[in-house]
């Protein structure tokens, strides 16, 4: 199969096992975040797939060739990293066309590709500056030139974003995605920011210490993750766990848990039914409650104790507790609504999810 | 830096047994005075720390010695000796700094003691002093302002004075047939024959610099030559100085290998080490050739008077101490500086390791140490005048002379360009300095 | 500390635009404190740099011998200047001088440079050669001058030694011939001064950043490429300045000819500063000596300044 693909890949230094084994196979032109906490092996993942570090055991493959032993420069891949990674002492133009000057490429056509390349990232103007002369956003479009020009086979992105502002960020995610569009190349792209991968994926890869906790497109990661770690990752503000135990049987099936008794959701009863340990963790979105009950879904009524409510415009956010365990809610009340304090709220009992309070899973 | 004041204790409870009741004693006068002595720290000084107590002990007058490094020395002593009232009470010099010393005043003429009857030991016998060590070291203001002469004046008793002797190695020539060189020819055709046959004949200074220059002028004297005749013109390109010139190119292509980076110690070295079969220089190679740390050649030494070419001339050189003019102990310290030198002081010196200055010393002497019959020999024909001792004598010495001799010792070009060139630059360096003035004049 | 409790304490916070007085003050101060920060510094120079110049040059006016008060000393104007001028062994020295540095700079740079990129790694034992290499730094330059004139001595040295027992050569006289006592001074220079080039071009090596190699290999540089494209092109401003370094030193290099060779034989190993050292010291010529010092200043400023204008180190500063 063309595209990417990682075979029960291994990455240890000495005795330290970092990725104890992992297998993914990424589609031919397909947009693939890898998104985790720091640390869990990101970055070492995507520098294995570049070959800038040698792997332990298992097998890589880009486009159908075994590529595992092979020199990064005979993968055809570009890559872009955190910090930029620009050469400090050649101008911009010299930057992007260092590649195709090692490999030989005929002056015109390096100079048209460079051109093609300014012109769509608007780095036109810019093209005989030197990199310290330049802002972080045209650097990061520097970064990302360099690979376009390039035309790999595969584009690898280490956390490109990470080192600019809110706005620009999201401007550049934009653009990103529209790149993606035009270039219609393999992309797999790290980052810690799970904002960055539910907006920009075609299939995210939630890691964690190494191993693969789920893949699946934005809308199954966020609407039916696989487990408790998932749960909490994606999502802002993430995810309220809450301890329970299952109560009854059948349709009559309840979580109790200290301050809240509610009616297990029908799309959960078979499974929650069937599972043999009682004790559950219950999973509630915050953006899942609400001041007034739901016309038409199912939603139970919660005692919250609200310590701080926070002004967010249309919506407020709480920070509160309930039966003495902290959990916050975002309330759709309206942006002229005064602060919301404690009381009785309302959670749609239709999105909750379950989880075996001991391995995680989701039910 | 190295300064460390050595003090004689004890001294006065010995002196009282020394002191005999009946005669008056010349020294009791003095008794508990303490003089300051300046001098270099070098071996023959710190032996004549034994000296000093038996002095101390006799006397009752105490000695603090300040020993300082040899570069120091001089300015040291000529910062004392601007003050109104000095410290030191004794000062060594070298014979190069004593002109300097008389024309600024700093030192008190000796003969303002040796008038008084109460202070001069009549059994002193200053003539038994090697005249050249005396003249050298100690006389000031005679011919050309540093040699001996009418306009002269004494202002030090020589301590510590060496002069030039030829070592040679008793086996090598043995082994091949060569008698003792006598002359100066003989020497060249002993060298060529060693050469020949592949032994390093004679080692010898050769650095750049003065080291090069007091190579080439042990050969200048002996072959008749000089730096400047009477009127300061340069007279070292003559037949004479080509000569002794000659000679030093012969000594560096038979010599042992490495002359001309040779300074004193190096070339000492190669002898000791076996690697020359001759040596000629200064008479300290004989207590070097007995010390068994420096010398692997013992008792295969054997010595003989520096060759003659047309007239006989070793060098002189070393120290001569005197007594500032700022000293507060003018009288002491000449008892002390008459004590040194005297026969029984310049004995003890030899018991203690160091060199003596008078010809009876040597003689006494004589059956101990090999080389003392040569310098008893060689100190009456030393020459005092072997280099002028004048200001420009630096420049001459280092920067013309050291120049024009390494081109003689590491090339082959001619000789006598070569000095000639090197003539022409010191007779400039002397038009400079104004040393012509005269000959408008007369 | 007074101010702050004098403003916690009123009641009425002065407005932004208020009392132009207090609020111009601060500032003020602000201005003044990098001057006062640097002004130590600037005084040290003053005091340990300027002033022995300015000295030098005064001096370089007068006929002074040595251990003569300077108060006898003549004026002489700008005699010590002409005779300089037209003095063969100045020129020669600097001549000597410029060989020398050309002859170590070069091969300095070049074997640094080279280490410096063969220990780069940490391979196995780097760190011991590294170590090793680094040694003759530390050792203080009379100390270098005396082992390697034992090393060269042409009677017991073991350079001379081993060249016959491993290649049958005969012994050389190595610091008494002319041609061979500057091959000697500057195999000396460059055993010990090759290591400063390795300490700076490593430690600049190490602080580059490993993303812009891992850049260029994505890229496709080979070893060579990555090498002369990238690495020594990051560098280039600790290698001027390294550079510089180095050649201030060969116009200040004394203790190791001094006590090697003294200059000689001849003039061949006496580099300018030797030279003016011979001068003052020997020759005891201090007023000329002094005005040769100018000149080696002049030039040692004037080789600077080109060296920065063409490469300057703080050119390149950025934070990328
Ligand atoms: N050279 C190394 N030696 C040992 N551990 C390393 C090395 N490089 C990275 N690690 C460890 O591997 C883990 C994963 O690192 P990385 O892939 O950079 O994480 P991230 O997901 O934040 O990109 C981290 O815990 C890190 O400490
Ligand atoms: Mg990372």
């Amino acid at each position: 199969m063309p595209g990417v693909g990682l075979n029960n890949v291994v990455k240890a230094y000495g005795s330290t096992v970092i990725i104890p084994d992992l297998s993914l196979d990424i589609r031919e032109s397909e947009f693939v975040v890898i998104v985790g906490p720091s640390g869990c092996g990101k970055s070492t993942t995507l520098r294995m797939v570049a070959g800038l570090e040698s792997v332990s055991a298992g097998t890589i493959h880009i486009r159908d060739r075994d590529v595992t032993y092979a020199a990064p420069k005979a993968r055809d891949i570009a890559m872009v990293f955190q910090s930029y990674a620009l050469y400090p002492h050649m101008d911009v133009a010299g930057n992007m066309s260092f590649a195709l000057r090692l490999a030989g490429t005929p002056r015109a056509e390096i100079d048209q590709r460079v051109k093609r390349a300014a012109e769509m990232l608007e780095l036109t103007d810019y093209l005989d500056r030197k990199p310290k002369d330049l802002s972080g956003g045209q650097r990061q479009r520097v970064a990302m030139g360099r690979s376009i020009v390039r035309d790999a086979y595969v584009f690898l992105f280490d956390e490109p974003l990470s080192n600019l502002d809110a706005k620009l960020r999201s401007t550049m995610r934009t653009e990103l995605a529209i790149l993606h569009k035009k270039l219609d190349r393999t992309m797999i792209y790290v980052t810690h920011d799970q904002i960055e991968a539910m907006t920009m994926a075609d299939r995210i890869v939630i890691m964690d210490q190494g191993i693969i906790q789920q893949v699946g497109s934005p809308r199954d990661v966020y609407t039916a993750p696989k487990n408790r770690f998932v749960a909490g990752f994606i999502g802002s503000p993430s995810m309220n766990f809450l301890d329970g135990e299952l109560h009854g049987s059948g349709s009559k099936l309840e979580v109790h848990g200290q301050g809240f008794k509610i009616p297990v959701s029908k799309r959960m009863q078979i499974t929650a039914n069937a599972a043999k340990d009682r004790r559950v963790t219950l999973g509630m979105r915050p953006e899942h409650f609400a001041a007034t009950a739901n016309k038409d879904g199912k939603y139970a009524a919660l005692n919250l104790d609200v310590d701080v409510a926070e002004y967010i415009g249309s919506s407020q956010f709480l920070a509160a507790s309930l039966g003495g365990q902290p959990i916050t809610a975002t309330v759709d009340v309206g942006p002229d609504a005064e602060p919301m304090g404690s009381g009785q709220y309302f959670f749609d009992t239709n999105r909750m999810y379950l989880f075996d309070r001991a391995s995680g899973e989701a039910l | 830096m190295k300064r460390w004041i050595a003090k004689s204790i004890g001294g006065l409870a010995v002196a009282a047994f020394a002191v005999t009741a009946s005669f008056a004693n010349p020294y009791e006068k003095y008794k508990g005075t303490t003089i300051v002595v300046s001098w270099p720290a070098l071996s023959h000084y710190g032996k004549a720390q034994g000296l000093i107590d038996q002095f101390t002990a006799e006397t009752g007058i105490n000695v603090e010695v300040d020993a300082l490094q040899y570069l120091k020395l001089r300015d040291r002593q000529i910062l004392e000796m601007s003050k109104p009232e000095g410290e030191y009470d004794v000062v060594t010099w070298v014979v190069m700094w004593k002109g300097e010393y008389v024309s600024k005043g700093l030192l008190t003429p000796l003969s303002q003691f040796f008038t008084s009857g109460a202070l001069v030991d009549p059994k002193f016998d200053i003539d038994d002093i090697a005249d050249a060590y005396l003249q050298n070291g100690g006389v000031v203001g005679g011919k050309k302002g540093y040699m001996p002469g009418k306009s002269g004046a004494l202002y030090g008793l020589p301590f510590g004075a060496e002069t030039s002797i030829m070592a040679y190695r008793k086996d090598i020539l043995e082994a091949q047939g060569i008698a003792v060189p006598k002359t100066y020819d003989e020497l060249r055709a002993a060298m060529k024959k060693l050469g020949e046959a592949g032994i390093p004949a004679m080692t010898s200074r050769g650095k750049t610099g003065h080291q090069v220059t007091a190579g080439w002028l042990l050969h200048l004297a002996p072959l008749g030559g000089k730096i400047f005749d009477d009127e300061w013109n340069p007279v070292f390109n003559n037949a004479a100085g080509v000569e002794a010139a000659q000679v030093m190119r012969e000594i560096a292509q038979t010599g042992p290998k490495g002359i001309p980076a040779f300074g004193f110690g190096d070339a000492a070295a190669a002898f000791l080490g076996g690697d020359a079969a001759f040596y000629i220089d200064t008479l300290k190679i004989a207590a070097m050739a007995r010390d068994p740390k420096l010398s692997k050649i013992a008792d295969k030494v054997g010595y003989a008077l520096h060759p003659v070419g047309s007239r006989c001339g070793s060098e002189t050189g070393g120290f001569a101490a005197g007594i500032p003019a700022n000293s507060q102990n003018k009288e002491a310290a000449f008892l002390f500086l008459q004590y040194i030198t005297s026969k029984k002081g310049d004995q003890k010196m030899v018991e203690l390791g160091g060199d003596p200055v008078r010809m009876s010393t040597y003689k006494a002497n004589a059956d101990k140490f090999a080389e003392y019959p040569v310098i008893l020999e060689q100190l009456p024909c030393a020459d005092a005048d072997w280099r002028p001792l004048i200001p420009e004598w630096n420049e001459l010495n280092i920067d013309v002379l050291g120049q024009a001799l390494t081109e003689v010792i590491t090339t082959d070009k001619p000789i006598q360009p070569i000095m000639d060139a090197a003539a022409e630059k010191a007779r400039a360096i002397m038009e400079r300095e104004g040393y012509y003035a005269w000959k408008d004049v007369n | 500390m007074a101010n702050a409790a004098i403003s916690a304490n009123s009641s009425e916070p002065s407005a932004p635009d208020g009392d132009r007085s207090v609020a111009k003050a601060p500032r003020d101060y602000r201005n003044i404190a990098p001057y006062f920060f640097i002004a130590p510094a600037v005084f040290v120079m003053l005091v340990g740099l300027v002033y022995p110049v300015f000295d030098s040059l005064y001096l370089s006016f007068f006929d002074w011998k040595i251990g003569e008060p300077f108060s006898k000393a003549d004026n002489v104007g700008f005699t010590n200047y002409l005779r300089m001028f037209s003095d063969p062994d100045v020129w020669e020295s600097i001549w000597v001088t410029f060989r020398f540095g050309f002859w170590t700079i070069t091969l300095e740079m070049f074997l640094g440079v080279t280490l410096a990129l063969m220990l780069e790694k940490p391979i196995r034992g780097a760190s011991i050669f590294r170590t090793i290499f680094i040694l003759p730094l530390m050792v203080s330059p009379v100390v270098v001058g005396l082992i390697w004139r034992y090393l060269f001595d042409a009677r017991v040295g073991w350079i001379n030694y081993y060249l016959g027992i491993w290649f049958g050569i005969e012994p050389q006289v190595w610091l008494g011939d002319a041609e061979l006592a500057f091959f000697a001074i500057v195999f000396t220079d460059i055993w010990q001064w090759t290591p400063f080039i390795f300490i700076i071009v490593i430690a600049g090596l190490q602080a580059l950043p490993s993303e812009v190699l891992e850049a260029s290999r994505i890229d496709g540089a080979n070893w060579w490429q990555q090498i002369f494209l990238v690495k020594l092109p990051m560098i280039s401003s600790i290698l001027v300045i390294a550079l510089l370094m180095r050649l201030i030193d060969v116009f200040r290099a004394l203790e190791v000819m001094y006590i090697m060779t003294g200059g000689g034989p001849g003039r061949a190993t006496e580099l300018l500063s030797l030279h003016i050292y011979n001068r003052a010291f020997d020759a005891q010529l201090l007023g000329y000596a002094s005005a040769i010092a100018v000149l080696l200043i002049v030039i040692v400023t004037v080789l600077s300044a080109g060296i920065l204008i063409i490469g300057n180190p703080m050119k390149d500063k950025s934070d990328v």
